[in-house]
């Protein structure tokens, strides 16, 4: 997988300091680093956020060791308060950013273009098409980094990211661990007032050096097929362009960028001489087009540049090759080969009556029962719930419902206490562990401060859940399985000075509702820890401690078809028999929580004989 | 062999063992010489969800996504997830479809409220895929699995049935090596097991109507 190639990238290179936060679709770079940290002498840490990170980073790289981070786009807007600065102060040892955006929002709350972090920063930005690339460019990254004193973005998307494929491997040569002696002058990494202007001049110089090196650079690829018709392209665009001129059949000629800033302004401008016609193939915003239509008015003003501004493509989604072939077909006259629309059309009737499967709590996910019982607590209230980003974030679907507001990281806690001014309604929050601890302090210690008048709901599963598990602050363990100090969350609340605090076991469902009910019934701030592990990390665990994971059975006899399993629950190993009509439990997807079981009026569900 | 090209659309549900199945054919092709990529969609780690991997094979492929109607076949680890993507395959492509239904938990909920309804069954499926091949191969993977002594081997019982299409470019030691080096080692008997169990119920049906070989 490309996220992996990058790692093997940056150990060749000689990688001294990872620190990094998960986020899709950059999580397996975290998890790749810290599943091979115990074979390297590299310090990592799985970072409480994106900005503390990228700072760790960038105290090593001025120390002089090279240092990489990953982060999804979003987290890239967390991080960037100190991104711009270090674009300032610049660093000594190399540095490399990875970045991945996710056009079409698979996994993340926009779909924005983090190629504007580059040219807005004066930071170099590499970007790859696949995974050999992806590795040859994380180590030309530290060396482009350490030449100019910079660090250097390698920016990708999610069809890059989860990319796989195979690639050569080059030598691990590692130098041992040492630390250095910091031998800057006073003042060398500090950017303010004065200091900051000179450092600006600096950084526009060192830019024009930058699109200098890159005018030449071997990551710009020119494929010369004496067309009058051209590509421009790089990353994920790339692939789709190769893929859609095969099936068109036509060669074009085409530039695929690898450095996309600084752009090399000549290197395009001599591409576009030759050309009548050029096709921008980019995801997102306009950007190359922006330029390439800028380089066009001195290189060659009668080239028609074709892109999103003519209207041939779009700024929104991800792109495919379908998209490209239709694109391109249309810019240049031809019929695609393939009707995709009618292709479509005929696959939605095929589907009609097939039920949508949307992601859903896990088998045995606590969290669903701790929704469960504060929607029990909240009945007859009226409420606004500001929710944020997690597992639980999918409360906001059928049947939990929950979710008014959901904006990012930790916001749950300012909006609602914008909301506890503006609505008459009782106000809840609900936030994760890992992100309290990653975006969600600041608003908690304002909320204290002021005495905003909600209530919070921690959902605390001891990991970081939907990433895949991963340690955050909470945990006893961090990279490379390395012990580490464990907050806690009453601890860290208390000494906030905020001691109204319910603790409830959602696993204990029923006796959960009441002293939620009561905590909601209370002024806020109060703040109310449902406590249970992720029932992935659990199943994990215990099946390293070989204990078998059993299931549990509806009893024909005793089940009166209440529902009360699944109404309000919706646990996918729950379903209905076609013919008798009472619930099923599948024994593959059971994890025996018992939340159901302790749910159910007539004690019909019990476990399984035989496990 | 070198310029075969095919284009396997893997769908299932997640907890199914998906990535692991590309992986198991990406490093078989990795060590066959064969060169290949695959595009995964997965970023929300709860289980549950609808999830696909596209498995591109040929040396001048460049997008990891298969275009719509450019897959050769459709390997399904759950029923309902084989019609859901059913745009992707090449007409008169192959279907490769665990029987086993994982009803969605929407469709549950229209059950509760509907006393009539009845699920979307794989029975249905293969009758709305047949209006498009007849290249159709329905197996209990979840059967046989248990079979070859784990539940959890369901997608190596859709790889052995994969391996037996003559078009799949794969050699079949080369799978049957990677098995054995990529699932976890306590499993490797039972996932070989799962594997050859897969190869001849395949025989039985899917080689009816597909091209096989040995």
């Amino acid at each position: 997988m490309c996220n992996e190639a990058i790692v093997r990238g940056a150990i060749e290179a000689d990688v001294k300091i990872v620190s990094a936060y998960p986020g899709s679709p950059t999580t397996e770079v975290l998890d790749t680093f810290s599943a091979v940290a115990p074979e390297f002498d590299y310090r990592m840490e799985i970072s409480a956020n994106e900005k503390v990170a990228l700072e760790t980073c960038a105290g090593a790289a001025m120390a002089g060791l090279r240092s990489i981070t990953s982060m999804k786009s979003v987290g890239l807007n967390v991080a960037s308060d100190a991104f711009y600065s270090l674009s300032y102060t610049g660093v000594r040892g190399g540095m490399v950013l990875v970045v991945a955006d996710d056009p079409q929002a698979h996994s993340s709350q926009t779909e924005q273009d983090g190629r504007i972090f580059g040219p807005s920063a004066y930071v170099p930005m590499l970007e790859p098409s696949d995974p050999a690339e992806a590795k040859r460019m994380v180590k030309a990254a530290f060396d482009i980094s350490e030449k100019y004193g910079v660090p250097v973005l390698l920016r990708t998307t999610t069809r890059v990211n989860h990319q796989s494929g195979i690639i050569d491997i080059g030598k691990v040569e590692r130098k041992p661990f040492a630390k250095v002696r910091w031998d800057h002058p006073p003042g060398r990494f500090v950017t303010v007032a004065d200091s900051a202007r000179t450092f600006k001049l600096a950084m526009l110089e060192r830019a024009m050096r930058l699109e200098d090196e890159f005018e030449g650079s071997d990551l710009n690829i020119v494929e010369d097929a004496d067309s009058d018709t051209g590509i421009i392209t790089s990353g994920a665009g790339y692939n789709y362009s190769v893929d859609a001129c095969r099936e068109l059949g036509i060669e074009p000629s085409m530039l695929k960028l690898g450095t996309t800033y600084p752009l090399p302004r000549k290197l395009i401008g001599g591409f576009l001489k030759k050309l009548k016609t050029v096709i921008i193939v980019e995801e997102l915003s306009p950007y190359l087009e922006l330029h390439v239509t800028a380089i066009a008015k001195d290189a060659n003003p009668s080239v028609r540049v074709v892109g999103k501004w003519t209207g041939h493509f779009s700024e929104a989604f991800e792109y495919n090759t379908n998209i490209v072939v239709d694109g391109i077909a249309k810019a240049l006259g031809m019929k695609p080969p393939v009707d995709y629309k009618a292709v479509m059309d005929r696959a939605q009737e095929l589907k009609e009556g097939l039920a949508d499967r949307w992601p859903t709590f896990c088998p045995g996910c606590p969290h669903r029962a701790s929704l469960h019982a504060l929607k029990q607590a909240l009945k007859g209230v009226k409420h606004v719930v500001a929710t944020d980003i997690g597992c639980y974030s999918m409360s906001f679907l059928e049947p939990i419902n929950y979710g008014d507001t959901l904006l990012c990281m930790g916001a749950c806690m300012g909006v609602a206490a914008g909301l506890q001014y503006a609505v008459e309604e009782k106000v809840v929050a609900i936030v994760g562990d890992s992100t309290f601890y990653h975006a969600g302090l600041p608003g908690l210690v304002n909320a204290i401060h002021h005495g905003d008048d909600f209530t919070l709901l921690i959902l605390d599963n001891e990991v970081t859940a939907m990433t895949g598990q991963q340690p955050n602050p909470g945990s006893d363990v961090n990279a490379g399985g390395r012990a580490a100090k464990p907050m806690i969350i009453e601890n860290v609340l208390r000494g906030f000075g905020l001691e109204d605090i319910t603790i409830v076991d959602p696993y204990d469902v029923k006796k959960a509702v009441g002293p939620m009910k009561e905590a909601l019934s209370r002024k806020g701030p109060n703040v109310i820890i449902s406590r249970r592990a992720c029932a992935l990390h659990a199943d994990r665990l215990k099946r390293k401690r070989g204990e078998k994971i059993s299931s549990n059975d509806v009893s024909k006899e005793a089940c009166k078809k209440p529902y009360t399993c699944i109404r309000e629950f919706y646990c996918p190993a729950l379903s209905i028999d076609d013919d008798d009509r009472k619930s099923v439990i599948s024994k593959e997807l059971c994890d025996k929580c018992d939340v159901c079981a302790k749910l159910c009026p007539f004690g019909s569900i019990k476990e399984r004989e035989g496990g | 062999m070198a310029d075969a090209e095919f284009s396997v659309y893997m769908s299932g549900v997640g907890g199914q063992g998906l990535v692991l199945l590309s992986n198991v054919i990406g490093a078989a092709c990795a060590s066959a010489g064969i060169r290949a990529l695959t595009g995964e969609q997965h970023g929300l780690s709860q289980r549950s969800g609808s999830i696909n991997v596209h498995m591109r094979i040929g040396e001048r492929i460049r997008s990891p996504l298969i275009p719509i109607g450019g897959a050769d076949a459709l390997l399904a680890l759950e029923a309902l997830e084989a019609l859901r993507y059913i745009e992707y395959l090449r007409p008169g492509g192959i279907v490769l479809m665990n029987s086993r239904v994982q009803h969605p938990i929407s469709e549950t909920a229209k059950h509760m409220k509907d006393k009539q309804a009845r699920y979307f069954s794989a029975e249905d499926v293969r009758a709305r895929l047949s209006q498009v091949t007849d290249k159709i191969s329905v197996i209990d993977a979840l059967t046989l699995a248990k079979e070859a002594g784990s539940a959890l081997a369901e997608n190596i019982i859709m790889l052995g049935a994969l391996s037996t299409v003559e078009a799949f470019p794969v050699p079949v030691d080369a799978l049957k090596r990677s098995v054995a080096e990529n699932v976890p080692k306590k499993a490797v008997d039972v996932n070989l097991k799962a594997f050859e169990l897969g190869r001849s119920k395949a025989r039985e049906q899917l080689c009816r109507v597909v091209k096989c070989r040995d």
